[in-house]
């Protein structure tokens, strides 16, 4: 039985999904986490404990690993592993993308560099850090722009600014975002840094896709039908096929390829955001891991088989052309959080699953834990899930789900938010 | 079938009085077997809260009700509440045995002896419901119940090492709503 080594932090979403799909497969699946698993010590060969902090010491930990239980495959799961995936697998003589590739995925500034130097549509950016004084630098920044913290995810921090006024409030929330124990725990120096970047108008949409010796295959194309056009980036709608012209599509994938060129990227699952307008397809940002969340559970290829189970064999090595997503539309909703506060209660589950076309609904925020709306949130309040003939009738579907269901949201005082 | 202290009927009484809502009685279920207990749940019935599957024992001033499933391993147990300086609380005394069948009582000592007091560490607990044929039965909580790690525990601990102990057992089904767990160890979230 092939054995492969899956970067899962424990903050992962992904793990069910993985572990599931490498059952169906048959592949033994080594996890690696920064903390250590509960029944570590008593199932050895099975888990791993790594410093995702410090790729290096935790690439020779792997190395050390694979002399007992040779490894076929690295497989970084979320963001914080794409960096030691690279590492690893280059150590084990594995496929893998070059450090500099997958470090660039995780610096929003030098991806901004590497796409405007080949080429791509690119607005100005300007990188500043979180000592600036913020009124000088609204004066260097053109507006609308959007406030980015260079290492987060998922439109964290993610703000936009229409003036100088709000560009200092941006900045300065932003900055203290920064400074929160769960960013400063990492040790990441780019948490000190704020890209600025001109507001980009237009249409945006996901593209997944898997890079196999620097060959971009496309395995769908997400509309977001909900506008997204600020002060926050808060991601509800994920819906494919994307309804947008098969060309407006075409451009998107050269776009992404190209962008993925630039980058250095040549192996494993990409996760792109990008824009759509008059001027043609603009790369947001390109991370070197599929999509996060629940989000994959939309997605099926040919018999059946889900993301994961795709992602896998390719890290396997197995070829994965043959794979085309199933004909039936789907799309998630990812639970909009109404506002700040204590999660008492959540109502209207049963009917919002009776819905016709929907799928099944999660709600993954922990009753009686505090939720905390973006640009500061860090965690989905759950996910809906739609399967239809048509794209049209998946969104009208999720639409109509959400209005059944109802969050009892006990408001915190004197909290942020 | 029960024996019932005074302390504790006294207790019982007192709880019921203040919560002034006219309960029936008490109600006492198996809730699971953990480190050679069994775990139960103790909880007040108000009227319309009883059903028809309820075994119902008369201790006097009020009644307790069982659920059909856990009543065969109630026989003869005593509900004492006890005080002294570790704190207060009922404490029930139970004579039968957690298992009889030697599959189960095999698959609970692992449970006991070696798996639970490292779920422990996170605040975690698993709970063996039944073996039947080639399949496990268990239910997991505290820190695991909705832990975001919960698969990774389950299939590269608890269901590696049944499978190892056990080759008979083909299959470990896990019965948990995770969707409950209201404190999991580890919660996903952002990168």
């Amino acid at each position: 039985m092939p054995r492969l080594l899956l970067l899962l932090p424990t903050r992962t979403y992904r793990a069910h999904d993985f572990l599931e799909a490498a059952e169906r497969l048959g592949v033994d699946v080594v996890v690696g986490s920064e903390r250590k698993q509960a029944l570590a010590d008593l199932v050895p060969g099975k888990t791993l404990a790594l410093d995702f902090y410090n790729p290096k010491a935790a690439t020779q930990t792997i190395v050390s690993f694979a002399q007992d239980y040779p490894l076929d495959g690295v497989l970084a799961v979320d963001d914080d592993t794409t960096i030691l995936g690279a590492m690893a697998a280059k150590a084990l003589d594995l496929p893998h993308n070059s450090g500099s590739s997958v470090a660039a995925t995780r610096n929003k500034h030098r991806m901004r560099m590497l796409l405007s130097q080949a080429g791509l549509l690119s607005p100005p950016f300007s990188l500043f850090d979180i000592d600036d004084d913020p009124v000088q630098a609204a004066q260097q920044v053109p507006f609308p722009c959007v406030v980015k913290p260079l290492c987060l995810s998922a439109s964290r921090g993610v703000m936009r600014a229409n003036d100088p006024e709000q560009f200092v409030s941006a900045f300065q929330r932003l900055g203290t975002l920064l400074q929160a124990p769960d960013v400063v725990e990492r040790g990441d120096p780019l948490a000190r840094q704020i890209l600025v970047e001109g507001y980009i108008p237009g249409v945006e949409v996901a593209l997944e896709g898997l890079l196999v010796k620097g060959e971009l295959t496309v395995l769908a194309v997400f509309d977001k039908p909900d506008p997204l056009d600020g002060p926050y980036f808060e991601e509800t709608l994920y819906i494919t096929p994307s309804r947008l012209p098969e060309a407006v599509q075409q451009d998107m994938a050269q776009c992404t390829a190209r962008a993925a060129r630039a980058i250095g990227l040549k192996e494993g699952p990409v996760h792109a955001e990008l824009r759509v307008n008059d001027y043609g397809a603009w790369l947001i940002e390109m991370a070197a891991r599929s999509i996060g969340g629940l989000c994959s559970r939309t997605l099926r290829f040919g018999t059946g088989m889900s993301l994961e189970e795709v992602i896998l064999l390719q890290a396997m090595g197995a070829d994965i052309g043959s794979h085309t997503r199933d004909r039936l539309a789907a799309g998630v909703m990812m639970l909009p959080i109404p506002h700040h506060g204590i999660l008492r209660s959540v109502h209207g589950r049963g009917a919002a699953v009776r819905v016709p076309n929907i799928e099944s609904l999660e709600i993954t925020m922990p009753l009686g834990q505090e939720v905390i709306p973006l640009p500061e949130g860090a965690q989905y309040l759950g996910f809906l899930f739609a399967r239809a003939e048509t794209p049209e009738r998946v969104e009208a579907a999720l639409r109509e789900a959400h209005q059944q269901l109802s969050f009892v949201i006990e408001t915190m005082h004197g909290a942020c938010g | 079938m029960l024996v019932i202290t005074e302390a504790a009927k006294e207790k019982i009484q007192s709880v019921m009085e203040s919560q002034g809502r006219g309960q029936n009685g008490l109600r006492l279920g198996i809730v699971g077997r953990r480190m050679s207990s069994f775990q139960y749940s103790l909880g007040l019935v108000e009227p319309g809260q009883d059903t028809d599957d309820d075994v119902v024992f008369d201790a006097g001033e009020f009644k307790i009700y069982m659920d059909a499933g856990s009543v065969q391993n109630l026989e003869g147990v005593t509900i004492d509440y006890v005080e002294n300086i570790q704190g207060s609380g009922f404490k029930i005394d139970n004579p039968n045995p957690l298992w009889t069948d030697p599959q189960h009582m095999a698959v609970q000592e692992l449970f006991d002896t070696r798996i639970n007091p490292n779920l422990a560490g996170h605040g975690g607990f698993v709970d063996l419901l039944e073996v039947k044929d080639d399949t496990v039965y268990v239910r997991l909580g505290g820190g695991c119940q909705g832990c975001g790690m919960v698969d990774v525990t389950l299939k590269h601990g608890i269901v590696a090492m049944i499978k190892e102990e056990f080759p008979e057992i083909d299959n470990v089904v896990d019965t948990t709503d995770h969707a409950s767990g209201d404190n999991p160890y580890y919660q996903p979230g952002k990168g």
